[in-house]
């Protein structure tokens, strides 16, 4: 018992926290602006793995991070722009879309690694760069803020700046209004003028920038290489994680702290020979029970 | 006859829209190679060269053919379950943990180890769609979560219970060899769970089309509100089917694992649950259909075994067709295009005359 309350005082488990939860928050949010246009994202797994082989080969090849980034957003929004012309355009399922997407990345990732660098399971051969750590002046020398605050990933403080702003996207700009119009109900969206496909295809894209992120994040932040399915699921995490948010996005990011604080405590167990499995169960079982819950209320509500 | 006409023309431009799909990604891919030709003939008729790999089709064809028959269930009365791949999952562990724990002798030791993995199985689906009938849970994110839920589940009892402790990884000890199904071609490990294949989709297509509870379930999936002006018990059969569907989906687990496994050894998702909703989609929830179309999937995977053996391309390029080919068969700007509407139901009409 000794040994687990040392874990908990410990000051770097508030920053493994934060580590485990940054890729969750990102694709987190990213998950949560597609459903509330009404195209749940079920892509976001292959969308994250795309956006970390983006990453680590185009700041392979460029030698610089930023660029590897910048890059990994931008395929990711043009994977979410095929989405919704696939969904829209062609007229196919979204699900079976989602799943699709999925299985071509995973395929696909593997594929062009292969062509890459020859090898099918990790990039070691490449030389990639890493996204930076950041320091904030001043606040870092505060003795005990300090350290909590500063010194965390950057795209730690990125995710975390991006609650609030898909916040405000959301419920206090004319696009977030339109966006939710056509998740609740798309036809009288339609009629009101809205072009549904058009703000679809946008949710779909920013949804896609989001997942790039998220991935990024895992192989520039979290590791500096990239291996097959290294998403190892956090996709599905970050639809549960928008579940559990109940559509908002500070939900999201308790959701994601949540899920986070599970996982730093289900790496403490194992240490302490208590099943990793159990707790590995809690970001797929606490969605279940919070859906569950949140949707028979709200039908009861309604019948009375 | 003119009927079978009509829906012939409809499996013309499925056939046709495959092939176009296969043929974009493929050409070129195979003209980056050094002979191109011999990559799309290793492909494409590679899987028919020798008996063996046309055994090793059936022997990919079994398992995705009973999880899409469990699909076709599931979405027919429907609902858009995904737990299918949890099932599958459940259903292997399941099997080898009642062939191992249990240990029936003789040859009722197999079929009660499948019955055992069906029933643990269907747990899968049964209650994402409890959630959905009794607390409007939408059944599709529950499942799809559940799933994942299941494959800690599995492997906390895989650690603690099952586990094998002489081995070096995480697997089961040795499945009784009372409890492991037939070999029926040798070379490949075609076995008699195929047979249970072939004869469930069978039964399952009779059962959607001659049966009045068959009918019934479709009348709930397509139009729930005229099933409700019908008197029809929507939540009973809606249940019915996804407790018949996660059986199917245990059963096509426990199938897998008795029928190539000699120890259970799945420690993430094995993916077949998600192959059997591609099946369900490209047979058009059809369970004859589901034969042919599983077939299909089975023969693009050995296509894809043989290039990965024989050329410089990852076998990981079946993925990417699979995708693909799962996408345009859903596409409505194809299947449900008011010319091939309209060109069915000229043909239809002509027989009415």
């Amino acid at each position: 018992m000794d040994a687990f309350f040392a874990t908990i005082a410990d000051p770097a488990l508030f920053a493994t926290v934060l580590r485990v939860m940054t890729p969750l928050l990102l694709a987190g949010l990213g998950v949560l602006i597609s459903d509330r246009a009404g195209v749940l994202n079920i892509g976001m797994e292959g969308m994250m793995l795309v956006g970390a082989l983006t990453g680590v080969l185009v700041s392979a090849y460029t030698g610089n991070a930023w660029l590897g980034f910048l890059a990994a957003l931008i395929l990711c929004g043009f994977v979410g722009w095929i989405m919704a012309l696939v969904v829209n355009g062609l007229g196919a399922h979204l699900i079976i879309t989602g799943i699709a997407l999925n299985m071509a990345a995973a395929a696909g990732t593997t594929l062009v690694l292969f062509f890459a660098t020859g090898d099918k399971g990790m990039s070691g051969a490449l030389k990639s760069e890493v996204l930076p750590s950041v320091r904030i002046p001043f606040i870092a020398d505060i003795p005990v803020l300090g350290p909590l605050v500063s010194g965390h990933h950057i795209l730690t403080y990125l995710a975390l700046l991006s609650v609030p702003l898909v916040s405000i996207l959301l419920l206090r700009t004319p696009f977030g209004l339109r966006l939710r119009a056509v998740g609740m109900d798309p036809k009288s969206a339609a009629s009101a003028g809205i072009r549904v496909k058009r703000v679809q295809a946008a949710a779909l894209v920013l949804s896609g920038v989001f997942g790039g992120a998220a991935g990024a994040y895992l192989s520039m932040g979290y590791v500096s290489w990239f291996a097959s399915n290294m998403t190892a699921g956090r996709g599905f995490i970050a639809i549960a994680v928008e579940v559990m948010g109940i559509g908002s996005a500070w939900g999201a990011l308790a959701a994601s702290l949540i899920l986070a604080v599970a996982e730093t405590a289900a790496i403490t167990m194992q240490s302490l020979g208590l099943p990793h499995e159990l707790m590995q169960m809690i970001p797929y079982v606490v969605p279940i029970v919070v859906l569950t819950v949140y949707v028979s209320r709200r039908r009861a509500r309604q019948l009375v | 006859m003119r009927s079978i006409l009509a829906s012939l023309v409809q499996l013309a431009t499925t056939v046709l829209v495959i092939a176009a799909v296969i043929l974009v990604i493929l050409v070129p891919l195979s003209l980056a190679q050094p002979d191109p030709g011999a990559v799309l003939f290793a492909f494409l008729l590679g899987p028919f060269d020798s008996v063996r790999h046309i055994g090793n089709i059936a022997e990919a064809a079994t398992p995705i053919a009973l999880t899409g028959l469990a699909s076709t269930v599931i979405f027919r009365a429907g609902m858009f379950n995904l737990g299918t791949e949890g099932g599958f999952f459940l259903g292997g562990l399941g099997a080898a943990a009642f062939a191992i724990m249990v240990g029936v002798q003789g040859p009722l030791a197999a079929p009660l180890a499948i019955l055992a993995g069906a029933c643990i199985g269907s747990v899968a689906c049964v209650v994402p769609g409890y959630l959905r009938v009794r607390h409007g849970a939408p059944e599709m994110v529950t499942s799809l979560v559940f799933n994942f839920a299941l494959l800690f589940a599995g492997l906390l009892f895989l650690s603690y219970v099952l586990r094998d402790p002489t081995a070096g990884a995480l697997t089961s000890p040795k499945i009784p060899a009372d409890a492991r199904l037939d070999r029926l071609l040798q070379g490949t490990r075609l076995n008699s769970g195929a047979i249970i294949a072939v004869l469930a989709c069978i039964l399952g297509g009779v059962w959607l089309f001659a049966t009045r509870s068959g009918l019934n379930t479709r009348i709930v999936g397509s139009s729930p509100g005229f099933a409700a002006h019908l008197g029809l018990p929507i939540t009973r059969i809606t249940m019915a089917t996804q407790v018949v569907g996660g059986l199917i989906a245990g059963m096509a687990g426990a199938v897998e694992v008795l029928g190539l496994y000699t120890r259970f050894t799945w420690v993430s998702l094995p993916g077949l649950g998600w192959t059997g909703i591609i099946v369900a989609i490209l047979a058009r929830e059809n369970p004859f259909l589901i034969i042919p179309a599983a077939l299909f999937l089975g023969y693009l995977q050995v296509g894809g075994d043989i290039l990965g053996r024989s050329m410089d391309i990852p076998s990981e390029i079946v993925g990417i067709l699979t995708a693909a080919i799962m996408v345009a068969v859903t596409a409505k700007i194809i299947f449900e295009n008011p010319r091939l509407l309209r060109a069915i139901r000229s043909i239809k009409q002509q027989e009415a005359k």
